[in-house]
């Protein structure tokens, strides 16, 4: 990671003192364990604060939204593919950034990490495959492949399919992956079964919207949440109100998440509400092909149409 | 105040008494965190924790609380009269309480009860309400108590004070509600010595290592702190998600919705956050905090600084940490504390001339 | 969703074929009524404290 840095930081530092971007989005280190937090950096000197390690899991592409500075944008593989979605979407211009790629190896789960242990955790350090976690004084040795996200554990994209620079060779795509192994168990359920399954999935939900919040793909100027003329969706805790918005959520994102685990990452009650965004992906990759963000030259399937569509779902 | 000696062998024994006299709530362990819950008949609170993932604020003040009632049936002799709900008053007891989230319900209390207006709902259960706090021996490192004029063994705000002493708790019984609670559970041990508390709370308070500046913030010129230069990066990071306003202890604004069903209807009170663009909109469609800069400064603003200022009384934190702890972007309240307190416009201002 | 699968139907019909409209109308129907009124995502009062 520490060659990550170095370069980040030099990249970072030339483009600002050659003027080529107005800002470097990035990360700074943290306060706490396993948290960094998103920055932007408008001269060279400062450069020297941005960080990379294996918690820089919430997606850059969400600070880019309707943006009219030049800006640097440091991008792994998941921010890359939202970077393609926001260009396709009209929300940046390709012209406007510079990506600066980083082939990422995955990002560790917090909520994972701190559920595994009794105590407070007092440092987490990383060192190549092995994280070290702090508590007491007392050194604990993980595995990273056993603590990563639940996304990264599945990617098959880690690096960056758009970039105007990359911060070191790409590293090898994970092959052989399982990437639907949760959706198919809920696929094989009852509706009363699946009914059971969210109503106990949701039930901590506090309606923080911390989920779409941290969503590149969320950017509407006015939520379907928020709006009162009509109003959509109640405003209280009412389980029908809170399950309304996680679907109608999900929905909105159909044929563009691109399974960056941003949502869950930000959730504080430790929702695992991929589920839903990844019931949707795999319906988009099985029955039109598609994986979102791949390409600036394709449209996505929710918002084209093929003569040769199958179609076979009407009757 | 009374102080008692609670054997742990006679605490199962006390609940039960106290079931009788209260509704207890208290915390339990769900999934991988803990929140406060109502007790059952024979369930201990489990007290082991550091500290809840929402704070027992909602015990008082529920995210949604059905206020009002009302008919649209014009058959109805009553139609289209607003009746409040009757609810539940009786007598209850929070167990396991911490002392800084006790400590944030004077604070919230500051704004639902005043001289001209109080919140009934808010009135009525802080009036059924025992407070049974628990000292805090381990703190976490994002605690930082002891600088907001609060601490691990503060009593604000509370009616008994535990302390856990291994084979037994002390109970200091601080109030005439915490007097009648200790009576009916039968604790009555008498301790005369005290010195233990004190040594206790010490090593306790010097656990707290994280701390915040606030001394200069009452003195600092209000309009510069809004014009200060930091806004725009503290606030860049934010989601304008609701975690730090809904985990924290003190935050007391809400909304009123009316929802309608056939020809029945209900108020509701939510919480809501000054997070949220919705939270300052107009009918108009101009919202005036209508970027997420102004919302981060306002939330700050009104904690830190538009609090000192009106109520005199330090700032609107009791230093419990959960949002430092669940921001999902690590902004921290105890670098904007900080930043805020020690912010010098004049320099800042010669800084960009040179 | 943890919604039945008969209880929604999708459909394409042109405005010619009002044959097929009839059939899928009363095989819709009966399909929903075999399965009684909806009980969820069905609000009636907020459940709320």
């Amino acid at each position: 990671m520490s060659e990550y840095n170095d370069k980040i930081k030099e990249i970072s530092a030339r483009l600002l003192k050659e003027c080529q971007v107005d800002m470097v989005i990035g990360f700074r280190k943290g306060s706490m364990p396993m948290m960094n937090e998103p920055c932007f950096i408008n001269n060279a000197e400062d450069a020297a604060q941005l960080v990379w390690d294996s918690n820089c899991g919430i997606n850059l592409a969400n600070y880019l939204t309707n943006r009219k500075e030049k800006i640097g944008i440091i991008a792994k593989g998941c921010d890359s593919r939202n970077i393609v979605t926001h260009i396709i979407e009209n929300k940046i211009s390709r012209e406007q950034l510079y990506i600066i790629g980083v082939p990422c190896q995955g990002m560790i789960d917090k909520h994972k990490i701190n559920a595994m242990f009794e105590g407070e955790i007092q440092d987490v350090a990383e060192n190549g495959q092995k994280i070290t976690v702090t508590i007491d004084g007392k050194e604990n040795a993980l595995e990273k492949a056993d603590v990563l996200q639940k996304n990264c554990a599945v990617c098959i994209h880690r690096n960056p399919v758009i970039f105007d620079e990359m911060v070191a060779e790409p590293v090898e795509e994970q092959k052989d992956v399982d990437r639907y192994a949760d959706v198919r168990e809920i696929e094989a359920m009852t509706s009363e079964e699946k009914w059971n399954t969210f109503e106990e999935l949701l039930s901590p939900c506090i309606r923080c919207y911390a989920c779409k919040n941290a969503c590149p793909l969320c950017y509407c100027p006015t939520c379907f949440v928020d709006e009162s003329k009509p109003q959509w969706v109640g405003k209280g805790q009412d389980p029908t109100d809170v399950r309304t918005f996680h679907f109608l959520r999900a929905f909105h994102c159909g044929g563009r998440c691109t399974d960056c685990g941003a949502c869950e990452r930000a959730c504080p009650v430790g929702i695992n509400m991929r589920v839903f965004t990844k019931k949707l992906e795999k319906d988009s990759f099985e029955q039109f092909g598609w994986e979102a963000g791949l390409t600036l030259d394709e449209r996505p399937p929710l918002d084209t149409y093929r003569p040769d569509d199958p179609d076979d779902f009407i009757r | 105040m009374t102080l008692v000696k609670i054997d742990k062998k006679q605490w199962a024994q006390g609940l039960e008494a106290l079931q009788k006299a209260y509704r207890l709530f208290g915390p339990a362990q769900e999934k991988d965190y803990y929140s406060f819950k109502s007790l059952d008949t024979g369930e201990q609170p489990d007290l082991g924790f550091t500290n809840s993932r929402l704070s027992p604020k909602a015990l008082l003040f529920p995210q949604s609380d059905t206020i009002i009632e009302f008919s649209l049936d014009e058959n109805d002799e009553d139609h289209h009269i607003m009746k409040p709900v009757e609810k539940d008053n009786s007598p209850q007891a929070v167990l396991g309480v911490r002392p800084c989230d006790a400590k944030a319900v004077t604070l919230v209390n500051l704004n639902f009860d005043t001289p001209e207006y109080q919140d009934p709902y808010w009135v009525k259960a802080l009036e059924a309400t025992t407070f049974v706090g628990l000292a805090c021996d381990e703190p976490r490192s994002t605690c930082f108590c002891t600088s907001t004029g609060c601490g691990p063994y503060n009593e604000e705000g509370l009616d008994v004070l535990l302390i856990d002493g291994e084979d037994h708790f002390l109970a200091k019984l601080l109030t005439d509600k915490g007097q009648a609670l200790a009576e009916a559970a039968g604790w009555n041990t008498p301790v005369g010595d005290a010195a233990e508390i004190e040594s206790r709370k010490e090593a306790a308070e010097a656990k707290i290592t994280s701390a915040v500046e606030m001394d200069n913030l009452k003195n600092q010129d209000l309009m510069e702190l809004h014009n200060a230069s930091f806004w725009e990066d503290i606030a860049f990071a934010c989601l304008n998600c609701g975690t730090c306003t809904y985990t924290c202890p003190t935050c007391w604004c809400f909304d009123l919705q009316d929802e309608v069903h056939g020809k029945s209807g209900t108020r509701m009170k939510n919480w809501d956050s000054c997070m949220f663009p919705l939270f300052t909109v107009h009918t108009t469609g101009h919202n005036p905090r209508g970027t997420k800069t102004q919302r981060v400064r306002q939330r700050f603003m009104h904690k830190l600084k538009y609090f000192v200022d009106k109520y005199d009384t330090g700032i609107m934190c009791v230093g419990c940490g959960r949002c430092v702890s669940q921001c999902p972007v690590n902004i921290d309240i105890r670098k904007v504390c900080n930043l805020m307190n020690s912010y010098n416009a004049a320099e800042v201002a010669c800084a960009v001339n040179e | 969703m943890g919604i039945e699968p008969d209880r929604i139907h999708y459909s394409w019909i042109s405005s010619a074929e009002s044959t097929k409209f009839v059939e899928v109308v009363k095989e819709v129907t009966e399909k929903v009524k075999a399965l009684g009124p909806n009980q969820h995502f069905a609000k009636h009062e907020a459940k709320v404290a």
